[in-house]
């Protein structure tokens, strides 16, 4: 009886897991957002945000009180509407930034700050763990934003912390999802002075390398950048190690064909997202979209399925012809 | 002259009800959503039948737990438990029966009695169906629902696309179970008399 229970809760097991829901962000999360909640806003709004929260502002000479206005460079910048609407909106400004910028002109070593990355706060928190941020970490580690720049590329060169919202609940998805996407790329990729950064040498901008594609405006619509410059990583929703450009996805296969990196990845992505945003029922069970038409299609099995209960029905048919010859043999004798 | 036997008590009767109605929406849905492609629907609309499978998955999972805890606790479930010793005989003596000894007129190597419900074939197929394709099915079934805990590769195919495969083949195994079982419900006592036993509850030697 022990076994048949223990049989039992083996078969079902797999059942009562179900995703942890910690860290997801409800509407009532979002709505307490904004400075008017903020325990910070007068104290940023006083001191970081009076000349970093606007595009022009005033300096003021405290030997000669001679004040000037001046423009706040863009890289400096950081719209305060933005910033509450983000997903760090409640931190004081100095919670992540150096203590040194408290006094004013700002001394040189604020300028060799080094910033936190995402796992230095998100990293092995049990509310977090469901973003992986550890296995995205050590895939940044192995990509070649890291290996080739020292790190000098970071979390934020991508991911701007001021402004922070996951990039899914800021689209409908689908194409704009694609383009907000590629956007990112783009801010360093498509610019090149930007590129500077990580370069002396004039470096060019990224679309014409992509020249060896068939009908390259529609794939730079529909297709995003990691998709073919990252290494696949299904268990992480957006896949983080990118690789050199030489080992970039070039294959027609490895993307058009039932059993592709991308089916495995959108099909978890797309489950995932619309489980979180209608929830079990209506997203899981009723309008569940992660199944595409075709998508898993096998032709073998199909085929060999419809073949073999073909063959069935006519072994049974065959069956009930002996058996009604055998009948009325039976009727014929008595 | 034959004998009746109660072998299917009411939740028995009520549990086979609901699963053959569920298994029906199951296949008939499984097929449109195999079969479908954008501008033609196979019998249900591709996004319908994607609804209906889950639901009457969801509702299955549940008739089925039913089944497995009324046969842990009822005596039905004995009827489940294979003698391994000597299984290969007692099969091969059932099939030889289907394929031959039945149109010489012999006896039914294994007529139904108070305590055998099942000849050696039909509980073999029934075990196999019921413990293994079934729960496989389950498995398969929640996972592509819950995407995340499926393994990311497995021997250079991509876990969701083996899944689904996998998924598949238990349900064409599915049905090719529900051709024989209903084949072979008709060779009871009369065409029609192991129909009426799962509607009476009585079932007669044959």
């Amino acid at each position: 009886m022990i076994i048949r229970k223990l049989l039992l809760l083996l078969y079902f097991l797999p059942l009562l897991a179900s995703p942890d829901a910690a860290g997801q962000e409800t509407d009532t999360v979002k709505s307490v957002r904004g400075a008017s909640n903020s325990l910070y806003a007068e104290d940023n709004e006083n001191n970081c945000l009076v000349c970093h929260g606007r595009l022009v502002y005033s300096l003021t000479d405290t030997t000669t009180g001679t004040t000037r206005k001046q423009l706040m460079s863009e890289h400096n910048l950081v719209v305060p509407d933005m910033f509450y609407n983000s997903v760090h909106w409640s931190f004081n400004c100095l919670d992540c930034h150096a203590e040194g910028f408290k006094t004013f002109p700002h001394p040189l070593e604020t300028r060799f700050e080094s910033s936190w990355g995402c796992i230095d706060c998100h990293g092995y928190d049990p509310n977090y763990a469901q973003y992986r941020f550890e296995e995205i970490d050590a895939e940044y580690q192995r990509s070649i934003h890291y290996t080739a720049t020292e790190g000098l590329i970071t979390c934020w060169k991508c991911h701007d912390p001021h402004y922070y919202n996951p990039l899914a609940r800021q689209t409908t998805g689908g194409r704009e999802y694609i383009i907000r996407s590629n956007e990112m790329c783009l801010r360093c990729h498509g610019n090149s002075d930007v590129m500077g950064l990580i370069n002396d040498e004039n470096v060019s901008i990224v679309l014409p390398k992509h020249e060896w594609l068939p009908d390259v405006d529609r794939h730079m619509e529909a297709v995003r950048c990691i998709d073919c410059h990252t290494r696949m990583n299904d268990s992480v929703l957006v896949a983080h190690e990118v690789m050199p450009a030489d080992s970039a996805v070039q294959g027609c296969a490895e993307c058009h064909s039932q059993n592709s990196i991308l089916m495995g990845t959108l099909y978890k992505y797309v489950a995932q997202e619309t489980r979180v945003e209608k929830g079990f029922l209506n997203g899981v069970i009723l309008r569940n979209e992660s199944y595409v038409i075709g998508a898993n299609r096998s032709k073998f099995i199909s085929f060999t399925g419809l073949f073999l209960i073909g063959m069935t029905i006519a072994i049974a048919m065959v069956h009930t012809f002996f058996r009604i010859i055998i009948k009325r043999k039976k009727i014929v004798h008595e | 002259m034959s004998k009746n036997f109660y072998h299917y008590p009411v939740w028995v009767r009520l549990w086979h009800l609901t699963n053959a109605i569920l298994c029906l929406f199951l296949i008939v849905t499984g097929f449109s959503m195999l079969y479908s492609d954008p501008d033609r629907a196979l019998v249900v609309k591709f996004q319908r039948a994607v609804s209906i499978h889950n639901v009457c998955g969801v509702l299955l999972t549940i008739s089925y737990t039913a089944f497995v805890i009324g046969n842990i606790f009822t005596e039905n479930g004995r009827h489940y438990l294979i003698a391994i010793r000597g299984m290969a005989e007692r099969l091969w003596k059932q099939a030889r029966y289907y394929g031959f000894g039945y149109f010489k007129g012999e006896e039914s190597p294994f007529p139904v009695t108070g305590n055998r419900k099942f000849n050696p074939l039909q509980q073999v197929s029934y075990v196999g169906v019921m413990y293994f394709v079934l729960p496989m099915l389950f498995v398969t079934g929640w996972a592509l629902m819950f995407p995340e805990f499926i393994l990311k590769r497995f021997l250079g195919f991509s876990g969701v696309f083996l899944t689904d495969q996998f998924h598949v083949i238990l349900g064409f195994l599915v049905v090719i179970f529900l051709f024989i079982h209903l084949y072979v419900s008709t060779m009871g006592k009369s065409p029609l008399s192991n129909f009426r036993s799962i509607i009476t509850g009585w079932q007669e030697s044959h």
